[in-house]
């Protein structure tokens, strides 16, 4: 009987596993099933796990859209240049404290780390009022520029103790060939991050394409909605039938970009939120 | 041209880095000239130029973007200033503190809200997490797959398509939750036992969080002379005051994975030569767990503590995309930002709003201090 016992054990731990597995994807597989269904399937009380007859009436219907096809060109545009931004100024900071040595730096890094307890959120009210005199609502402005100013410390944070691992004689070495600054930061330093920054941008790009709140409070008209508030009115509590096969199928579109960038960067991602301590 | 959105923000984004390059180069030579006048050496000047010039885009943000936010909030918080009167704000001293503390029924509504979810849901999320790096730290092959699976939810968890797909299935009537429910309690009798319990359990414990609430127990009293639920009944969801904390505890427990990753780190710290001298003195897997594993544990527990309890002040998306509209049911589940949002742009009352923030504020502030004082312990990396 002992002998078995190894084998027994694993067996157990693997059905463990893909139990756990079977129900934390669920969602996923509910939200791709449901969107093949007819709208009579989705409500009717019987189960039926997979559609016999899977229609992609949502799907054409959904790309006929104009609204949703428009709020996904606007959060894709969004995000873009947010992304971009935000995420050569956090490398710019970053530098300025891994690989300078300048007066002050310890006190504007302290600085930096305790705004890790400000909430985002205790900043919206005034905020708002500041985007309001620049007549800023209903734009895309108050969503995009905070980030160029290397919004986000925890990121900062994340890449500036990257930096901080690779040699100096590298930086000392290319002054001494005559590089400046500039140069030692962006053809030196930045291949050599290559990872972090990959992990950085994507923890920004999952941050920025789920947001609900900002976009929420400042894109008023339907024709700037970004793709979580077009997707959040697509179910109305008034209705006595909601059009799930709709709203799945434009759930399945959403999520389909996330879902490749976390299988595309998940190798940095499971390591760094160990290092940082930080929410996806 | 100015007219289209998208050319718009452009060249609001192209004059945006005009402005920080040149607060760069502006914060870089002062950084010079001030370092020159005190006798630096030609580098030391240098590298002062480089680390404003480089640094400048987070200064001007911190002070654009924070501290003058900031301090704008702190005065209005002392005002009733309303963004569409257009008059001047008066001063009103600390009113809107001690309306907000002591009368304000939305805020003690999420302040209890907040609680529940850390006495009912961060246990039964932190005990999900646990066993899960438990399982992964196995060292199986295929680890690093069920890892990815594990963390998914976190990366998905606060999406609105996401969350209304967990509003399908949360239906009452014809949600896949309840139907799997009812399937196993037909064909398994005691599971229907068990789960009716547990349905008993959960809302009397709500039932007496919401009577904290308003200070009246009387949907306490109507759950326990209802008595042991029926046959047929199931849980209410996403459709009753009495359910609606917990579905969003479903969420938090599905979303589980980042969690779950601490606990692992710790797992791995934990030195091997402990659990092979245990085994020699003849300890079960048991005993390795609780006598060794916990002990070792109970610092990165205290973090996820902390962590998860200012995420639960902050929650927002999955109240709003689950309950909103829904006007009873709403206050049975609302966080603190989640009312903050509320109060704040459905009338403009930024006065108040302000201060709302500032009490939000001091809260995170408290727990991220305890936090910082725990880091100390869950930092270390060598046991001994």
């Amino acid at each position: 009987m002992k002998r078995y016992a190894p084998i027994l054990k694993s067996i157990l731990l693997y059905a463990l596993l893909t139990g756990a597995t079977i129900l934390m994807s669920f969602p996923l597989f509910w939200m791709i099933s449901s969107s093949l269904k007819t709208v009579e399937e989705t409500n009717s009380p019987g189960i039926v796990w997979i559609p016999d007859q899977p229609t992609l009436a949502a799907y054409t219907g959904i790309f006929q859209n104009e609204n949703f096809l428009r709020s996904y060109f606007n959060s894709v545009f969004y995000v873009t240049l947010s992304l971009v931004g935000t995420l050569i100024s956090i490398a710019a900071v970053a530098y300025a404290f891994s690989r300078v040595e300048w007066p002050g730096r310890n006190v504007v890094f302290f600085l930096m780390l305790s705004t890790m307890m400000i909430p985002p959120q205790a900043l919206i009210v005034p905020q708002y009022v500041f985007f309001n005199k620049l007549d800023w609502i209903g734009t895309f402005n108050p969503l995009i520029i905070p980030g160029y100013f290397a919004g986000g410390a925890a990121m900062i944070f994340l890449l500036r103790q990257a930096m901080a691992q690779i040699p100096k004689e590298l930086d000392e070495s290319a002054f001494v060939d005559g590089a400046n600054h500039i140069q030692i930061w962006w053809e030196i330093i930045l291949p050599l991050v290559k990872a972090p920054l990959a992990t950085v941008a994507t923890f920004l790009f999952v941050g920025l394409w789920n947001s609900l709140l900002t976009p929420l409070i400042y894109l008023q008209t339907i024709d700037l909605y970004t793709l979580p508030v077009y997707v959040s009115t697509l179910y109305n509590i008034n209705l006595t039938t909601q059009p799930w096969p709709t709203i799945m199928t434009s759930a399945v579109l959403t999520t389909v970009p996330l879902i490749i960038v976390f299988f595309l960067a998940q190798r940095y991602i499971l390591e760094s939120v160990v290092v940082s301590g930080l929410k996806g | 041209m100015l007219n289209n959105p998208y050319i718009n923000v452009l060249i609001v984004a192209v004059l945006t880095v005009v402005f920080i390059i040149s607060t760069s180069y502006g914060l870089g030579f002062l950084a010079r000239a001030i370092t020159r006048a005190r006798g630096a050496t030609p580098k030391q000047q240098e590298s002062a130029f480089a680390g404003y010039f480089f640094a400048a885009p987070w200064i001007v943000g911190f002070v654009i973007f924070v501290i003058v936010p900031l301090s704008f909030s702190l005065y209005w918080s002392f005002t009733d200033y309303r963004i569409a009167s257009g008059e001047p704000a008066a001063w009103k001293g600390i009113e809107n503190y001690r309306e907000i503390i002591f009368h304000d029924l939305g805020f003690r509504a999420s302040l209890v809200n907040t609680l529940y979810l850390t006495v009912i849901g961060l246990p039964l999320q932190m005990g999900v997490a646990l066993f899960l790096a438990v399982l992964l730290n196995q060292k199986m092959k295929g680890e690093r797959l069920f890892r990815m699976a594990f963390y998914l939810p976190v990366i998905l968890g606060f999406n609105t398509a996401v969350l209304l797909c967990w509003r399908l299935m949360l239906n009452t009537g014809t949600g896949i939750v309840n139907q799997i429910i009812r399937a196993i309690s037909a064909s398994v009798p005691p599971f229907g036992v068990l789960s009716r319990a547990l349905i008993l359990v959960q809302e009397v414990v709500t039932a007496f969080f919401l009577g904290m609430n308003t200070g009246k127990y009387n949907l306490l009293t109507k759950v326990l002379e209802a008595g042991f639920p029926a046959d047929n009944r199931v849980p209410l969801w996403v459709q009753s005051p009495l359910w609606t904390k917990m579905s969003v505890i479903l969420l938090m427990v599905w979303g589980c994975g980042t969690m779950m990753l601490i606990f692992l780190a710790g797992l791995n710290n934990i030195p091997k030569e402990l659990h092979e001298a245990a085994e020699v003195d003849g300890a079960t897997g048991w005993q390795k767990f609780w006598k060794i594993s916990f002990p070792l544990l109970t610092p990165y527990i205290f973090y996820n503590l902390v962590v998860g309890l200012i995420g639960s002040l902050q929650i927002f998306e999955p109240i709003f995309v689950l309950y909103r509209d829904n006007e009873p049911i709403v206050s049975s589940t609302i966080s603190m930002v989640y009312y903050l949002w509320e109060t704040s742009f459905s009338h403009f009352e930024i006065g108040y709003g302000s201060a709302i923030s500032w009490v939000i504020l001091v809260i995170i502030l408290i727990f991220t201090l305890l936090q910082f004082r725990l880091q100390d312990r869950w930092v270390t990396y060598d046991v001994y």
